[in-house]
């Protein structure tokens, strides 16, 4: 294919017409508003309270000291400030999608790649990193259960500070993931609530017996680390926030979206930040901020507090550990999911190779796509110690969100009498602000970071402009419409008696 | 050649004899009766105590017979019926044998009398049969009362777009075109369920149906090109969010009839169904064909 004879700005700032996507029958057709306050809410707190607080406080506590509660409040903040702007966004878009789908609509070609750069960046790191501390805590479990534990050998990466050959249990998650999903596994909705609830029960077994041991003097030296370490400690936890946006995507299938959606978001946000700040409270007060970043606790965190608290006892940990082995499995096959079908709607617009597009037949999945991803990630989490990039997954998640809060603001200057369903409130103090928070958390990220994603950044976009760009289904004036027509419908009936015997199948005897 | 059906007074209903009767008389052959009994002690035991469980089985053969004879009587006069007993240790080995004895051109088997009507319910004697049986089976849903239009209206391959279920497509082309019967061909493709990861939307699904439905026109429509089907026959895809709703989709009509194919691991032919034809087959609505691999 040769390039289009159009200009390369107007390439890269082409829009993909919205068009919505026609389904056959009734698979496509819109929900009932349905959803109301309550629900919303519980909907965006089961799919924000995830496998991030049973990693983060051996993170971010070093990072903050005891003022890391605060930059729980700056980090939930920054999450719900965008997750508004991105409820505008998505009900501004009549198609719902992606955020990766938004941006092509709405900014361009060139800005939906980067937006995807992001959304590849952020999956693929969570996954691994996800899975490698579900290995931390299956070892934490196989411990205190049988009193064996899977080799250091195989559950460290070799490149780490305390090289091992790979990490097994890791890889194996993945794998496990994929074949879930090639066949056509998903987490329903009551599978959904069943986590939670473990989640939930897990984080509140935590609390109740981290107040036992709670003491104020590990509070001592509140503000030691300073303003530049409350906003590290947020960057670092940004990422515990992720999924808030659940709730922003359900706009229309939600009752009376102006009213509901934002008291959903704040809602779930108090609920969310109350939980981890409870949890880090407790936490707190069991230990001297510095103990967190200990070598024993960089494995199965939350479980090692338990078990020092008890004095060796092993039940409370042994019950938080399962319930992270549980929860995380989950989580690991969502992300996993959603990395797929990231992959392939970049596939069906032509700016990833058709292979990632591809559906099986049989399985009804997108297969190659699943076995490269799985194939990806499983080298990643068994080879890199990717649990101290939880920072990339923050950074992207930032990004992408910043784009989203540019992106209402662009909408709204561009097409002011477009029909939303809703509407950010204070606008345009809330999107700015939106933008201004979040740049704020970014800005506390390491530079090592900003480096890497830079790096990936440029990677993606240096494909876009090699490969995806040539390749763009818009290219051909087409907009990924498919045709609804059936060739050779013909209705030709005609019954008549057969004239002699038949056979169903065909028979040794007939000619 | 023959059609068997499998038939126990009291148990199975009346729904596979209507189905058996149209089966005979569309293919023209004569209807076998098949009732499976069971078998008693082979061993001479002390004062013969089993000489009455004998007789209730000899009973029951003769008791299922009569009924299965007054009802065919009823149904369609002059159609040459045999009635056959089978003493078995169970119902499907029974069948089994008397399907590798009368070689039956296909075995019918009524619905499980627990599910709900209109539909094809498996009980345990048809799964087993549709996991070994060397002759194409087919199931009639249950409270199956036969067509309207007195037999045959039209046959529907059910084709997932795989070269190995080709022989399906082929099969019914062949079937139709010598029964004089309309065929049409059609792709299932049904919604995988909504999950929630960040920032990807509900929608993703969709988009993989939509794909997925594309794909399975351009496979039908290759049917065409490459000759497997004549041009007069009806080409479908049909999505749903389950298989339930693809099911209803397909728009039925009176006298249909659906084929699965189905492919047994090994050499040797059989039906060996899957887990994707058992989800058809119990969301069918009408009949069930089921050939074997």
């Amino acid at each position: 294919m040769t390039a289009p004879p159009l200009s390369l700005s107007q390439q890269l700032f082409r829009r993909r017409p919205v068009i919505g996507a026609p389904v056959a029958h009734g698979a496509s057709d819109h929900l009932k508003r349905s959803i109301g306050t309550f629900q919303l809410t519980m909907f965006g707190v089961g799919a924000t309270v995830g496998t991030g607080i049973f990693i983060v406080l051996q993170q971010a506590v070093p990072k903050a000291g005891p003022a890391v509660l605060v930059s729980f409040v700056i980090a939930g903040i920054a999450a719900g400030l965008s997750a508004i702007c991105y409820a505008e966004m998505a009900s501004s878009v009549p198609v719902s999608g992606s955020t990766y789908s938004y941006a092509y609509s709405t900014m361009g070609e060139v800005v939906a790649m980067g937006v995807a750069a992001c959304l590849l960046l952020e999956y693929g790191v969570s996954m691994s990193a996800t899975s490698i501390g579900w290995s931390g805590y299956l070892n934490e479990l196989l411990n205190n259960l049988f009193g064996f534990q899977i080799p250091h050998a195989l559950t460290a990466a070799p490149l780490g500070e305390d090289p091992g050959i790979m990490n097994l249990p890791a890889m194996i998650l993945i794998i496990m993931c994929a074949l879930l999903l090639i066949r056509g596994a998903s987490e329903s909705a009551l599978v959904n609530s069943i986590m939670v609830i473990i989640k939930l029960g897990v984080l509140a077994l935590f609390v109740a017996i981290a107040f036992t041991a709670f003491t104020t003097d590990h509070f001592a030296g509140f503000w030691d680390k300073g303003f530049a370490g409350i906003t590290a400690g947020a960057s670092t936890i940004f990422f515990t926030f992720i999924g808030l946006d659940a709730v922003s995507t359900a706009g229309d299938e939600v009752k009376n979206p102006q009213k509901t959606m934002p008291r959903a978001i704040i809602g779930a946000l108090v609920v969310v930040t109350s939980i981890y700040i409870l949890v880090a409270f407790a936490g707190l007060g069991t230990q001297s901020a510095d103990d967190f970043g200990s070598d024993e606790q960089s494995e199965a965190g939350l479980a090692v507090i338990l078990q020092n608290i008890l004095h060796g006892q092993t039940w409370a940990a042994t019950v938080l550990s399962a319930g992270a082995v549980i929860s995380i499995f989950s989580v690991t096959l969502v992300v996993m999911y959603g990395q797929t079908r990231i992959l392939f709607a970049m596939g069906r617009d032509g700016l990833l190779p058709p292979m990632f597009a591809k559906v099986n037949p049989r399985t009804m999945t997108p297969v190659n796509n699943t076995i490269i991803v799985a194939a990806i990630t499983g080298i990643l989490a068994g080879f890199v110690p990717l649990d101290y990039l939880w920072d990339l997954v923050s950074i992207g998640t930032l990004v992408a969100f910043i784009t989203v809060s540019i992106g209402v603001i662009i909408l709204r200057v561009r097409e002011p009498d477009l029909p939303r369903a809703f509407k950010v409130p204070g606008y345009p103090v809330t999107p700015v602000l939106s933008v201004i928070v979040c740049g704020w958390v970014l800005w506390g990220l390491p530079r090592v970071t900003w480096l890497w994603f830079a790096i990936w950044v440029v990677v993606v976009l240096a494909f876009y402009f090699l490969w995806g760009r040539r390749h763009s289904a818009l290219n051909d004036g087409g907009d990924g419409y498919i045709p609804g027509q059936v060739p050779g419908d013909d209705d030709v009936m005609f019954v008549e008696e057969p004239a002699d015997h038949h056979f169903v199948t065909k028979h040794k005897d007939e000619p | 050649m023959t059609v068997a059906v499998g038939y126990l007074a009291g148990k199975s209903g009346t729904s596979p004899l209507y189905l058996a009767v149209e089966a005979a008389k569309t293919l023209k052959t004569p209807l076998a009766v098949v009732t499976v009994v069971p078998r008693p002690w082979m061993t001479p035991s002390l004062g013969r105590v089993d000489a009455e469980y004998a007789e209730y089985a000899e009973q029951l053969a003769a008791k299922s017979a009569k009924q299965a004879q007054e009802f065919i009587d009823k149904l369609a006069d002059g159609l040459e019926v045999s009635y056959h007993k089978v003493a078995h240790r169970s119902t499907s080995g029974g069948l089994l044998e008397a399907a590798s004895e009368l070689e039956p051109e296909v075995l019918i088997l009524g619905s499980a009398s627990d599910g709900s009507l209109g539909q094809v319910v498996i009980g345990s004697t048809a799964d087993r049969l549709l996991h070994s049986s060397p002759v194409p089976m087919a199931i009639s849903p249950r409270g199956y009362r036969g067509s309207k239009a007195g037999g045959l209206t039209r046959i529907t391959a059910a084709y997932p777009g795989t070269p190995e279920a080709l022989h399906v497509v082929e099969r019914v082309a062949a079937l139709g075109e010598r029964l004089r019967v309309p065929m049409r061909v059609i792709t299932f493709a049904v919604r995988g369920r909504t999950m929630y990861p960040p920032e990807v939307g509900l929608r993703a699904e969709d988009s993989i149906l939509d794909q997925l439905a594309a794909h399975a026109r351009e496979t039908l429509a290759q049917l065409k090109t490459d000759g497997a089907v004549g041009n007069d026959v009806e080409l479908d895809v049909v999505t749903g969010n389950g298989w339930d709703e693809a099911l209803d989709a397909a728009d039925w009509q009176d006298g249909d009839l659906l084929a699965i194919g189905t492919s047994p691991v090994g050499g040797i032919a059989r039906v060996f169904l899957g887990s994707r034809g058992s989800k058809i087959l119990r969301h069918s609505p009408v009949p069930v064909l089921v050939l074997p691999g």
